[in-house]
């Protein structure tokens, strides 16, 4: 090869006999030539980087396309790791729960975090019962929000009526009563929510959408407003109310003792109470011949058994006198009762 | 009704048409409910075609002067209340404790010394009356005790001296009427009875009570304790003055424990029977 038929790959002209040829993978320079592509200098220690047919500097080729690490947010050299949409030198791309290298093990994306096998497996145990954000994906760390069947951040939404951003106490309302589709319903805050006047159960203390109870002075969801005694809810059927509670039919009477003292049944209708007992209408009557009574027939007192006075007359005359001996000394009452 | 059997007894022919004249308006209007108190019945061979009711639920025949059960009557598979109150039987028949569905027993005010063996069998009875008779603690039949379903037990007027602790079986037992017998003591197997609300032992010769009475709720506004004359030791009766339920309080207390366990050990002879019953009418026949 002849001087003649040389070239400097840059400038085109040809080189001076003695001049100082650089011969880079048979491309020949000036050596003034032979400088970065971005800041037209020499290349420190004669290293320079090649892309796309131009040469930079190491310093330019880093800033203009080497990628950043994602953690420490140095340039990558040599091998780049891809994944989860950032790059990552080896050494830094890692478990976040255990810190392992994840380069070769492998990696599986867990709610946003880059987990090994092993600490995802026992992630998703532990971590079962929080919830990810419907929204940003993210873990909800503080409650929830519900809102139509999926959980949130309460920060991303904000009141239907006043505009303030929402915290977890915020109430999910059917914009329009009747329709029960998921996507009409509205978010209120608790203030705006308590002044649109939606029936607060008296059990549960949330509100109620659905068919409301009103007893005892409150409102309450059917499936709340329940016997005291035995907690089983009334849906619909009859209740008795006693201080305040409401019980069923069953334990109202075996609490407060109103069933008969003949057919020993709950008494429906009417009660006839003396004697420290009760009887139904059909079956309140002497004792003694089971002749009807009335509330106004006069009957004595046996043993707290009723007894009309026709009976009471043929008693034997020696009963007649203990008994009278009896209901004349009236025994002393308890200050307490 | 024609094949019933007729008496060939000579009957009072009024007093057999009262009785008659009242079941055949039972069968006419089909009433299950028969009415036969104070007809001056004597016999069941008055009541001619009783037996074949089976329908009826209530039969009443108080007030009468029936002498002898016939074992027939259980017949009466339906019954539910039978009322004998104040008639002269002596004897009731072991058949009536196999009565399937009888649930109120009235043989108040009769001339009874005994209870037949197997008494207790009855499988639902609920209110068993027998005051006024002459039965004691030997009258009653090993299986008086396994009247399970029992809620009210009416013993006044007998003369019982002793109560069997096997009382304590009686777990539905909300009424007991022990009112003028006898009585000494009562067994400590009483304050078992947890549903017990009223409690009568008035008018007998008990001086103390079981602590285990205390286990009782008698004194709240569904409950009664009478205990009237009765020959207590000191402390009881002033608590007595103040009201029974003064009395539930001290039974409670650990003084009254000590006391008791004291004067049971050391008993004298039992108070002397005070209740005079040589005029009681259940007496008349052993008068006679």
């Amino acid at each position: 090869m002849s001087l003649s038929n040389m070239f400097c790959s840059r400038c085109g002209d040809g080189f001076e006999p003695h001049e100082k040829i650089v011969n880079s993978n048979g491309e020949l320079w000036h050596t003034q030539c032979f400088v970065c592509a971005q800041c037209f200098r020499t290349f420190p220690d004669g290293t320079f980087y090649e892309f796309e047919g131009r040469k930079y500097c190491e310093h330019d080729f880093h800033v203009l396309f080497a990628p950043c690490c994602g953690k420490c947010g140095e340039f990558v050299i040599g091998r780049v790791i891809k994944a989860m949409n950032a790059n990552w030198h080896p050494q830094c791309f890692r478990c976040e729960s255990c810190n392992k290298e994840l380069a070769e093990l492998g990696f599986v994306r867990h709610q946003g975090q880059a987990l090994c096998h092993d600490c995802r497996a026992s992630a998703r145990a532990s971590g079962a019962n929080k919830h990810t954000c419907h929204k940003c994906h993210g873990l909800i760390d503080d409650r929830p929000l519900r809102f139509r069947g999926e959980v949130y951040h309460p920060y991303h939404f904000n009141c239907s009526s006043c505009g303030v951003e929402l915290n977890s106490d915020a109430r999910e309302v059917k914009s329009r009563p009747g329709y029960t589709a998921n996507d009409l319903n509205e978010l209120y805050c608790l203030r705006c929510h308590d002044k649109m006047g939606i029936p607060i159960c008296g059990a549960c203390r949330r509100p109620i959408e659905e068919r409301v109870v009103t007893a005892l002075g409150k409102h309450w969801h059917v499936e709340h407003f329940v016997c005291a005694k035995c907690e089983k809810p009334f849906l619909g059927h009859r209740h008795y109310e006693k201080k305040g509670l409401a019980y069923c039919e069953t334990h109202y009477h075996q609490l407060f003792g109103n069933l008969c003292f003949i057919c020993n049944q709950v008494i429906a209708g009417d009660v006839f109470t003396a004697l420290n007992k009760a009887w139904c209408v059909h079956h309140f009557a002497c004792s003694v011949c089971d002749q009807k009574m009335t509330q106004k027939t006069k009957f004595y007192e046996l043993d707290l058994k009723p007894v009309c006075k026709k009976c009471y007359e043929k008693f034997p005359s020696e009963f007649k006198r203990r008994l009278r001996k009896a209901h004349e000394y009236t025994p002393k009452k308890s200050p307490v009762s | 009704m024609d094949a019933a059997p007729v008496s060939c007894l000579p009957t009072n022919p009024n007093r057999m048409s009262k009785a008659k004249k009242v079941i055949d308006e039972a069968k006419e209007i089909q009433n299950p409910e028969l009415d036969l108190s104070d007809k001056g019945v004597s016999t069941f061979e008055e009541i001619p075609g009783l037996f074949n009711m089976v329908n009826i639920t209530r039969l009443t025949l108080s007030h009468n002067k029936i002498r002898h059960i016939p074992p027939g009557l259980a017949n009466l598979v339906n019954l539910e209340i039978l009322n004998l109150f104040n008639n002269h039987i002596e004897e009731i028949p072991t058949s009536l404790s196999s009565m399937p569905k009888l649930r109120i027993l009235n043989i108040g005010m009769n001339r009874l010394g005994s209870l037949p063996r197997g008494f207790g069998a009855f499988p639902v009875l609920e209110v068993l009356d027998l005051t006024y008779n002459n039965l004691y603690e030997d009258s009653l039949p090993g299986n008086f005790f396994m009247l399970e379903t029992l809620r009210a037990l009416y013993l006044g007027d007998n003369d019982f001296e002793t109560i069997s602790p096997e009382i304590g079986k009686l777990k539905n037992l909300q009424i007991l009427v022990l009112r003028e017998n006898d009585l000494i003591e009562l067994p400590k197997e009483i304050g078992e009875l947890s549903r017990l609300r009223e409690l009568h032992i008035q008018a007998n010769r008990l001086t103390l009570l079981p602590p285990e009475l205390g286990n009782l709720d008698l004194t709240g506004n569904k409950a009664v304790l009478r205990m009237d004359f009765n020959p207590w030791v000191a402390p009881i009766d002033d608590q007595l003055q103040l009201g029974v339920s003064h009395v539930m309080d001290y039974l409670r207390s650990e003084t009254y424990k000590f006391l008791y366990n004291r004067s049971v050990t050391s008993r004298g002879s039992p108070p002397p029977k005070l209740n005079d019953k040589s005029k009681k009418i259940s007496r008349l026949r052993q008068q006679s």
